[in-house]
């Protein structure tokens, strides 16, 4: 997983569309930059100042190398649009697209592990990094810094909501955000919470993690098993919501994709209990996370 | 969407796989011209069939009637039969589970097969095999010819399947001495995402186990429109307090909040990723449809980019629209905890609003603590009544 530098350059993929219009502007103002917009039979158009062209190739070869690409691209064209993007080497594709089929995110997982491309979603809502003025998709609206204080906690998510929920939380608490990121809620995701967190044991600004998960999948359970191999040694509050599915029939999914308990799987309280032997420190109550933290982060003063 | 398992067997039979002669009764009068000794299997979504009476072995025809009969007015599946199979009984001498499937510990596809088919599968060891599904391979030592396997893949990838599952795939020595390979059952889950590349999903409405017509009502507002997301989840609970929340994951935080507070929900469901404010409305009106409901609790987390004047507007609309319907005004305690995108004009719309009993607030609560305002009005709400 890369780690996105302060001043990286970012296009936006279908930045013409209503979402992307939203979105640039609040982008901008956070000091992000994004040099180009692609979308086709748009060229040569500008939104916010940016220009847009007709396809990511055409783009980089005028504005140059980029670091990432955020899509801003209906569900079913996701995967046209990633292809297009890797083709053109970019090494970092934010997928912001709700409702993409599960065989379309099983193929750019693999496209992906052959290109050594990082993809975060689909359905993410975006990363935010205050310290390097990096937001990326949606993520903290037009006033992030109401809800993202600079900090030294990072924020994994698989809840756009609860990714700006917690940092609100840790913020009303005197803790701060290094890096929030949604991974999305889908059944096969990009990077899932250990790729991440895995990442993070080299982030200098990192000192402990939140993870946010729920019900469905065994996302959170990698995190343990990662946790007891020793290959995530930063303090790791995880708090799992969907306790209430458990006592409904399992089969029906709730809300998010992957929020879905199936074939004896993605029980949360079975995720708590593996997180918690594995020596994660799981908030029983979500007012519960900031004191938590605070308590990694009291017994690890050396990790920093 | 979940097939039916002659469904799931139709489109097994268009790629080339042999499943066995069938013919579809739609009520116990119905007449069958597939030979005797025959099976009879009710065509309910729900699974364990054969341990609740819905797989029927008959004989002759002599018991055909009676054995039609007793199978059309099952009531252990929690649905309806309206269908049931009748099929040729197959002999055969191997029996295996087969699946295609997406899983999270590999992220991406996987064949999960059995030695052993048969009702039980979930007790026994499956062994899972990841593949790509860019190029598909499979181990060599599989104890299935390859070209089943390359069939059944096909199926499931063309027809964007969630699960493909066979169980049992049989095979037996037919006259030729070839060995013959039949798939027995087909249960089939289709990714309704990708609905909007396949036209041809003219399947009839699910009436499966839990499915309620609020449900129905409230999946229908995301079909065909891709902005943002209002009822796709919808689950019908036995509580009287209407909830409308928003987000995936803070529905899930809400829920748990309220039920461990001793709350009883009427409902699950969540609107999110800015869905315009027709969506929510109807999605209110559908949450609001419950009679005796002591509440409404409208919750969510502080939005990223969910414009939240529009969507609560299209609450109050909602409400409004209920009202004009029913005749009646809604005297019950509304809670609202939201944040985010224009939420100063939303407050200031909710606060013109003086003949709904509204109590909203914003970032400077938690979800937990608007849970514990749910309880107490909705508390002082039942004891007036």
């Amino acid at each position: 997983m890369i780690l996105l530098p302060k001043n990286a350059k970012i296009i936006g993929q279908g930045l013409t569309g209503s979402e992307g219009r939203i979105c640039l502007p609040t982008m901008l103002q956070y000091g992000t930059k994004v040099v180009a917009g692609v979308t086709p039979g748009k060229g040569g158009q500008e939104v916010f100042g940016v220009p847009i062209f007709n396809s990511v190739k055409e783009a980089i070869e005028t504005v140059g190398e980029v670091h990432a690409s955020l899509q801003f691209v209906p569900p079913l064209f996701v995967l046209a649009a990633t292809l297009e993007a890797i083709e053109a080497g970019i090494k970092f594709i934010l997928i912001g697209a709700e409702k993409v089929p599960v065989k379309d995110a099983a193929q750019i997982i693999s496209l992906a592990r052959e290109n050594g491309t990082t993809i975060v979603g689909p359905s993410s809502v975006g990363l935010i990094n205050p310290g390097r003025s990096l937001k990326i998709g949606g993520i903290g609206g037009s006033e992030p810094e109401r809800v993202y204080a600079r900090g030294e906690v990072a924020v994994i998510s698989k809840s756009g909501g609860m990714t700006s929920e917690i940092s609100l939380h840790l913020k009303n608490n005197s803790l701060g955000v290094s890096f929030a990121l949604g991974i999305g809620g889908e059944r096969l995701v990009g990077s899932d919470f250990a790729d991440w967190l895995i990442a993070l044991e080299k982030d200098p600004e990192t000192r402990a993690s939140v993870i946010f998960g729920e019900l469905g999948g065994t996302y959170e359970e990698r995190v343990a098993e990662c946790v007891r191999t020793g290959k995530i040694k930063k303090p790791v509050i995880a708090f799992i919501a969907g306790e209430f599915a458990s006592t409904l029939p399992s089969g029906i999914q709730f809300g998010h994709a992957g929020a879905i308990i199936e074939a004896g799987r993605g029980d949360p309280k079975e995720k708590r209990r593996i997180l918690k032997e594995a020596g994660v420190l799981v908030a029983e109550k979500f007012d519960d996370i900031a004191g938590l933290v605070k308590e990694a982060l009291a017994n690890n003063i050396n990790l920093a | 969407m979940i097939l039916y398992e002659h469904e799931g067997k139709d489109l097994l039979k268009s790629a080339g796989i042999n499943v066995p002669r069938g013919e579809l009764l739609k009520s116990e009068k119905d007449k069958t011209s597939i030979s005797f000794p025959l099976v009879l299997k009710a065509q309910v979504l729900s699974g364990k069939r054969a341990d609740r009476g819905g797989i029927v072995m008959v004989e002759n025809k002599d018991s055909l009637q009676e054995s039609l009969k007793k199978v059309f007015n099952l009531k252990t599946f929690g649905e309806p039969v309206k269908a049931v199979l009748a099929e040729e009984k197959i002999p055969y001498t191997k029996s295996f589970y087969l699946s295609f499937s997406y899983d999270t510990n590999f992220r991406s596809a996987v064949l999960s097969w059995s030695p052993e088919g048969g009702t039980g599968v979930e007790d026994r060891k499956v062994n899972i095999v990841p593949f790509d599904i860019k190029k598909i391979a499979f181990p060599k030592d599989l104890p299935f010819p390859v070209e089943i396997l390359e069939s059944i893949v096909k199926i499931f990838l063309e027809n964007d399947c969630l699960l493909l599952e066979i169980n049992p795939l049989v095979s037996f020595f037919d006259y030729d001495g070839k060995e013959k390979w039949v798939a027995l059952d087909a249960k089939i889950s289709l990714d309704d995402t990708a609905s909007g590349r396949h036209k041809n999903w003219q399947y009839s409405e699910r009436s499966g186990t839990r499915v309620s017509e609020r449900e129905i009502a409230a999946k229908k507002i995301d079909e065909g429109d891709y902005r943002g997301t209002a009822g796709s989840s919808f689950v019908d609970l036995d509580g009287d307090i209407a909830v409308l929340a928003s987000g995936g994951g803070a529905s899930l935080v809400a829920m748990d909040t309220l039920l461990s507070l001793g709350g009883k929900p009427a409902n699950y469901t969540e609107y999110s990723g800015n869905p315009p404010r027709e969506k929510v409305l109807r999605l209110t009106e559908i949450v609001l449809s419950k009679p005796n409901l002591k509440g409404l609790w409208i919750i969510g987390a502080v939005a990223n980019f969910t414009d939240i004047y529009e969507t609560l507007s299209g609450v109050i609309e909602g409400i409004r629209s209920i009202e004009k319907k029913t005749g009646k005004k809604f005297d019950f305690p509304i809670i609202i905890r939201r944040g985010g995108p224009r939420e100063k004009e939303a407050f200031s719309m909710l606060k013109e609003v003086k003949d709904l009993n509204i109590k909203f607030s914003g970032r400077e609560i938690s979800i937990a603590e608007s849970a514990k305002i749910v309880m107490e009005e909705t508390r002082k709400y039942d004891n007036s009544l």
